[in-house]
């Protein structure tokens, strides 16, 4: 069971695919101006990536090392493809608002990056929980930039009007830039501070047991 | 001859694709750590941009839509620009190493590129929204002039060969801050990844300037 | 190499590979694409239903062409709620240009009860259309009372002009045709419906009143016409006296008009030149023709503000040729003359 939230953590917070390794950035900045439309884009990803990772863990033995790049790449296309004649025909609102950015996918780098480091080396079930953390923790990151900069940049939330109120840029590329570069900083601080404070436990506990085994 | 200036300003300033529309930020932020590199990694762009848009969009007008198979267009174009960065990247290494030595190694990094991808889907929604090609801002300053636009191969060519100088002229500018930033020092939560975005925040800003633009 | 080593080769395998995933997936995204086939009539519903705002049944209504200044493009009524969705081409906006928008005209116990929603889908040389913002078209359905006329003047929430007077001209058209419809009582009656040269008028806005001398004969009409905005020229008012021998006595300028005095103050030194005229000598000023020619095109006119002129043109044009209208309207609503 560790095994999974190892799994999970990684993908969520100490390997996420946005802030940690930076990836996916372009329908990142893209989107973030929307609250909507950049959850919608995690979401979506969330849905090809587990799929994506499910199908290549299941054929790893069948598919020969020397074409396995193209198999991925027929395979995420083919999903994508799927997704946008999905999102077409029942969510229309989405599909207009992810625009060229849904077909995209195909080359956004956190799909085939899990499938050549971690789906075609582990088992179905193994891979199907990565994807999961993966997109999820490409969703949280993505919303919570999106949220801000919605929020900022227009007054409002998901759409909704709270205030009359906007710092135009941060609807536009530049604002997302910004905001981007920022939330990985403050990103990274954390992790860094959370992380030194378990060195330094880890530290004490190891001090104090020396200690005792002395005394 | 206006036509043709609406539409190299809006490819290289209004619609810069790195700017406007956030379109291959995955070379932009990690190909432009130096000049030299990025005008290569800038230069290769524009060339697969130009080479993808001449062979996709004959097969997407005279091949696809008879067949009515749209729907595979992403499968399509992916295999397409794949097989074209390999085939370029050996003639290259065979023609002239010193070239390969400055542009060719860049070649492999933009299969996954949503520039390139990107780039020829622009075209195929032009074909879509009734030949008519976006040019954003600037169509509403000299609305007479996007109207006699009419998509063909000649104007979706030079549309993404300009496309790609204006990606090279952005990659250039941002690898020039960015040499200058290695003098100063910067916090380590920020450095990387976040003040190369704050960067990129700047140039965005100052390129919003541009749709302003009317003749 | 034999074929019996090709077939075991690693070489095989790679291209069997790639060929059935290839394949599988083809025939996966067929059957998907034809399975999830989206018809152009859903597409158009769904359009109506975005604009709308939500789900609802409709029936699309035959259009005529004109109203006043704007065409009717599609309309539809929302059997739901009874409100009426229209698209309407406003003219005369900015430079002679359009301004195409959805209007949603709420309808209460068969009357219309205001303006709900207006979106903007299009224009023709309508360089400021973004100057129009939510909050000027939601003033459309703010300031709606019965029987309103909306005149550029009373959005005050946009500065742009011109292409203001086409969105108004689209809301007051989608009025109209409301207004036309089978069960919709109330709205105002546009009494100069059949007159001629209407054109360029605004007819909501132009009054007119016959004079009579003491022994109660007719000694002429006096109009107070109001024109619509041509090209630059903005929209004018003028008082026009026209006599029993249906040519006009005097012309008065009682504002508007121009973009500024200057231009004007030129516009009407060509005043003289309309006094003493009928309807066949007005029409020689453009050679006969009723369209504007153009900059400097007239022979007789004084030129340097040649559009301003054209909507003196016109309105004096409405004067003198409706003479006899006049006259059968106020002869029809007082049957003990």
């Amino acid at each position: 069971m560790n095994k999974f939230k190892k799994i999970t953590l990684d993908g969520l917070i100490f390997q996420n695919p946005t802030f940690m390794l930076v990836l996916g950035t372009c329908p990142t900045l893209g989107l973030i101006s929307s609250a909507f439309s950049s959850m919608g884009m995690g979401l979506t990803v969330v849905v090809i990536l587990t799929l994506s990772n499910i199908l290549i863990s299941l054929l790893r033995k069948v598919i020969p090392d020397a074409v396995r790049i193209p198999c991925y790449i027929v395979i995420i296309a083919t999903l994508v493809t799927f997704a946008r004649i999905f999102l077409y025909k029942y969510v229309p609102d989405l599909y207009d608002s992810l625009g060229g950015f849904l077909s995209l996918i195909v080359v956004n780098c956190i799909i085939l990056g899990r499938a050549e480091a971690f789906a075609n080396k582990h088992t179905v079930v193994e891979s199907a929980v990565d994807g999961i953390a993966n997109g999820l923790g490409f969703t949280a990151a993505l919303t919570i930039m999106g949220v801000i900069c919605e929020f900022f940049g227009k007054g409002s939330l998901f759409g909704y009007q709270i205030m009359d109120f906007g710092v135009g840029m941060l609807a536009k590329p530049a604002g997302a830039f910004l905001v981007y570069g920022i939330c990985i900083a403050v990103f990274v601080y954390i992790i860094d501070c959370f992380e030194r404070t378990r060195r330094v436990k880890a530290n004490k506990l190891a001090r104090e047991n020396l200690l005792k085994e002395a005394a | 001859m206006a036509a043709f200036i609406v539409v190299v300003l809006s490819a290289v300033l209004t619609n810069n694709f790195i700017t406007a529309k956030t379109y291959g930020i995955c070379p932009f932020l990690g190909v432009s750590k130096k000049t030299s590199s990025a005008a290569g990694m800038g230069v290769a762009v524009t060339l697969v941009m130009v080479l993808a848009t001449l062979v996709t969009y004959p097969i997407y007008t005279y091949v696809m839509v008879p067949l009515k198979i749209e729907f595979l267009e992403i499968i399509f174009f992916i295999f397409i620009i794949a097989s074209l960065v390999q085939m370029l990247e050996a003639i290259i290494r065979k023609i002239s190493p010193s070239l390969y030595n400055s542009m060719g190694v860049y070649l492999p990094l933009i299969t996954t590129n949503c520039a390139v991808l990107g780039v020829t889907e622009l075209f195929t929604n032009a074909t879509m929204n009734g030949d008519k090609l976006d040019l954003g801002s600037l169509s509403q300053v000299i609305s007479g002039v996007s109207e006699s636009i009419s998509m063909n191969l000649g104007w979706a060519v030079l549309y993404s060969l300009f496309a790609g100088l204006g990606f090279t002229l952005v990659m250039i500018i941002m690898s020039g801050m960015r040499e200058k930033l290695n003098y100063y020092k910067t916090p380590k939560a920020l450095a990387g990844f976040p003040i190369a975005m704050v960067t990129a925040c700047f140039i965005c800003m100052a390129f919003t300037v541009f749709s302003y633009i009317s003749l | 190499m034999t074929a019996k080593q090709f077939f075991k080769s690693n070489v095989f395998k790679c291209i069997a590979a790639l060929l059935c995933v290839l394949l599988v997936c083809g025939v996966f995204l067929t059957l998907m694409n034809a399975l999830m086939y989206v018809s152009p009539e859903e597409e158009t519903d769904r359009a109506i239903n975005k604009i709308y705002g939500q789900s609802v049944k409709k029936e699309k209504l035959a259009v005529a062409n004109y109203f006043g200044n704007a065409d009717i493009e599609e309309a539809y009524h929302i059997l739901d709620d009874g409100n009426y969705l229209i698209r309407s081409k406003g003219k005369n906006g900015y430079e002679g240009g359009t301004v195409t928008c959805w209007i949603v005209v709420l309808v209460k116990s068969g009357k219309i009860s205001g303006i709900g929603k207006i979106a903007i889908t299009g224009n023709e040389k309508q360089s400021y259309i973004d100057r129009v913002s939510d909050k000027a078209l939601n003033q459309f359905g703010q300031i709606y009372t019965e029987g309103i006329y909306y005149s550029p003047d009373l959005i005050t929430n946009a500065t742009v002009t011109g292409t203001k007077t086409a969105i108004c001209n689209a809301v007051n058209g989608a009025i109209y045709f409301v207004n036309a419809q089978p069960g919709i009582t109330g709205g105002t009656v546009n009494i100069y419906e059949n007159f001629l040269y209407t054109g360029n008028i605004e007819t909501n806005l132009t009054k007119h009143e016959v004079l009579y001398d003491e022994e109660k004969n007719v000694t002429g009409v006096k109009y107070t016409v109001v024109t619509s905005g041509y090209a630059h020229a903005t929209s004018m008012t003028l008082e026009i006296l026209v006599g029993t021998d249906k040519k006009i006595t005097s012309i008065t300028h009682v504002k508007g008009g121009g973009t500024n005095d200057d231009y004007i103050n030129k516009a009407l030194k060509n005043i003289p030149m309309f006094v003493g005229k009928g309807v066949d000598e007005l029409l020689n000023f453009y050679n006969g023709g009723f369209e504007y020619p153009g900059e400097g095109k007239s022979d007789l006119l004084q030129t340097g503000a040649s559009e301003s002129t054209y909507t003196l043109f016109n309105a004096a044009l409405f004067a003198a040729g409706n003479y006899d209208n006049c006259i059968a309207l106020e002869e029809g609503g007082e049957e003990n003359e």
